[in-house]
């Protein structure tokens, strides 16, 4: 209409104009984004906090009194209580033993000329390339045999199978950006390789230590397949309360929105705590810096 | 980890030699660990899912198993759907990897390009959230918002738009499951590729400026190229989680309807479970196991890992 009677507009902004456009356009577009990324948070946790029956009512009740009873209902089935108490443990149990198997070997690989150091990180980075069925399928016939089925040892060790791959790279990259002139002066001073690596060495890893803790939580706390596969009763984690949750016939919104927002909320807290060093680690240590 | 200092009160010679061995071979002890940790969950899967899959019926003697040929895999790929599942698999993994890489590069794009500090960083603790949401939770999301009478979604689609809302899990379940993804896992990308984003020099960009090429011409030329370890990287690994989606596709359809979203682990895991054929639930994970690698060594052998050795 009006806009398109100035002659020339179109063929050539000025460096002003299309300067404000692109800062329109940007706006608008991130503004959209995080509508998109907030709206189903807030639909799940006010659907946690509404009142049984009114959970699921359309039109929505936009105003309604929060209420924290699908949280007490959902504290009170032990089913859900183990299972939170399950991954809890034993996603806390592997994350410690993941680092305690893959941080040393990430400093011998960033320290001493292994033989073909390259062909041995892309095998350890294949860990992650088999996909998880496949690899739970035979695990799942020798946990039998083993007497390791529905145990929460052997799921230790499952999850410790996903992030493997991940610690050992990530540190690997920390390590390299420790100057060894560091350990050097240890040494000279009387230190032990181990004693450099431990008190030198370590020391200065800790953010990376810390951010790819974090991230192994995380991948660990949110699989599902291997619960599904290795578990039946004992070893139940949260990922599979919450499937078996869905499956049931009568689904109560309320309570299976309550359940994802605890699955939901520790992890919110570790990534804003971690989000430093996020890209560190989820790029296996490729970006250090930003 | 053992070390010798808990022997040292008993007998100091052997305390000594202890050390000794324990420093002289520093890095066979810190290696020994993850390098068996590591055959147990590749060579041992990997050879263990080969044998199952050559044998009439699952059995942990060998010397009583029977050889069975080919039979499991030409039972998995005609009656088992496998190939079909292979498609579904190659759509769902291709396509995400497409939409998540272009948002998550645009997202990065404008919020690097925001010039309030404080902006720029809600921004960017805010984009990283989805990725908190467990695959399953995702599916607990898709099956609350999506669902066809209570879902808030198809509502609004109703209400505010002339078009009548689709059966999200019926209708079109197969981009469902690719959308839900996409929100999850955008962040993933996001935030490597905004920290690549933000290693490009100043200098870089103020040469480029200098030359009056216009913005897309920068990415274009100066930008992506500097960034290329940095988007081959991102690129990579989200591929290889990818072909590792199950939890949200299991949870939301189960890989229904039909076969409409059976993926080749949603395929897998009922022949093991429900039709009770581990071999030929084996056969299908060898082949898909032994085409991801491939392809994924394939990639990391043309592109190489430039910029990413030392």
């Amino acid at each position: 209409m009006a806009t398109d009677t100035v002659p020339g507009s179109s063929q050539r902004l000025d460096k002003d104009t299309r300067e404000t456009l692109v800062k329109v356009v940007r706006h608008a577009v991130l503004l959209t984004w995080s509508l998109v990324v907030i709206f189903p948070f807030y639909w799940l946790a006010s659907m946690s906090l509404k009142p049984p029956g009114e959970a699921n009512a359309l039109p929505p009740d936009w105003i309604f009194l929060p209420t924290v009873y699908n949280y007490i209902q959902l504290v009170q089935q032990s089913e859900f209580v183990t299972a939170f108490a399950n991954s809890l443990l034993m996603v806390s149990a592997s994350v410690v033993l993941v680092l305690l198997i893959g941080v040393p070997a990430a400093y011998v690989l960033s320290r001493y000329d292994i033989p073909m150091e390259r062909d041995v990180l892309v095998w350890i980075l294949s860990s992650r390339m088999l996909p998880p069925i496949a690899v739970v399928l035979p695990f799942f016939i020798i946990f039998r045999e083993l007497n390791l089925f529905d145990t929460r040892i052997g799921m230790v060790l499952m999850y410790v199978s996903i992030n493997l791959s991940l610690v050992v790279w990530v540190m690997k990259a920390f390590f390299d950006g420790i100057p060894e002139t560091l350990e050097e002066a240890a040494r000279v001073d009387g230190a032990t390789r181990f004693q450099g690596f431990r008190k030198v060495v370590l020391p200065a890893a800790k953010p990376g230590i810390f951010s790819v803790a974090i991230i192994s939580f995380i991948f660990a706390w949110i699989e599902l397949l291997f619960g599904l596969v290795l578990t039946s009763f004992k070893a139940v984690p949260v990922t599979l309360f919450v499937y078996s949750f869905i499956g049931s016939r009568s689904i109560e919104w309320g309570m299976l929105a309550a359940a994802s927002m605890a699955m939901i909320l520790p992890v919110v807290v570790f990534l804003i705590a971690v989000n430093k060093y996020l890209a560190a680690g989820l790029s296996f240590g490729v970006v250090i810096k930003e | 980890m053992s070390t010798p200092t808990q022997t040292e009160s008993t007998s100091q010679p052997t305390s000594a030699r202890l050390r000794e061995l324990w420093n002289d071979y520093l890095p066979y002890w810190f290696m020994g660990p993850m390098v068996l940790v590591m055959i147990m969950i590749t060579f041992f899967p990997g050879a263990y899912d080969l044998y199952l899959a050559l044998i009439e019926e699952p059995t942990l003697n060998v010397f009583a198993a029977e050889f069975a040929g080919l039979d499991n895999f030409e039972t998995a790929f005609t009656r088992g759907g496998a190939l079909h599942s292979f498609v579904v698999t190659i759509t769902v993994v291709v396509s995400a990897l497409l939409l998540e890489s272009v948002l998550g590069f645009a997202l990065a794009a404008f919020v690097a390009g925001v010039e309030s500090s404080r902006a720029k960083s809600f921004y960017r603790v805010l984009f990283i959230l989805p990725m908190a949401v467990a695959p399953v939770s995702m599916a607990t999301i898709g099956r609350i918002m999506l669902n066809s009478e209570i879902g808030i979604i198809p509502y609004v689609i109703n209400a505010a738009t002339p078009f009548a809302a689709p059966a999200f899990l019926s209708d079109i379940p197969l981009l469902t499951v690719i959308l839900l993804d996409t929100w999850n896992w955008t962040p993933f990308m996001f935030i490597i590729f905004y920290a690549g984003l933000s290693s490009v020099p100043d200098t870089l960009l103020e040469a480029a400026r200098v030359d009056g090429a216009p913005l897309w011409r920068r990415y274009v030329h100066v930008i992506i190229p500097y960034m290329k370890p940095v988007v081959f990287v991102a690129t990579l690994i989200r591929l290889i989680d990818l072909f590792r989606t199950f939890g949200v596709v299991y949870g939301l359809t189960q890989g229904g309807p039909g076969t409409a979203t059976q993926l080749v682990s949603i395929n897998i895991y009922e022949q093991m479970f429900i039709n009770n054929q581990i071999t030929v639930a084996a056969a299908i994970a060898i082949v898909y196991l032994v085409l991801v690698v491939a392809l994924c060594n394939v990639i990391i052998a043309k592109v190489g890992f430039e910029g990413v050795w030392d």
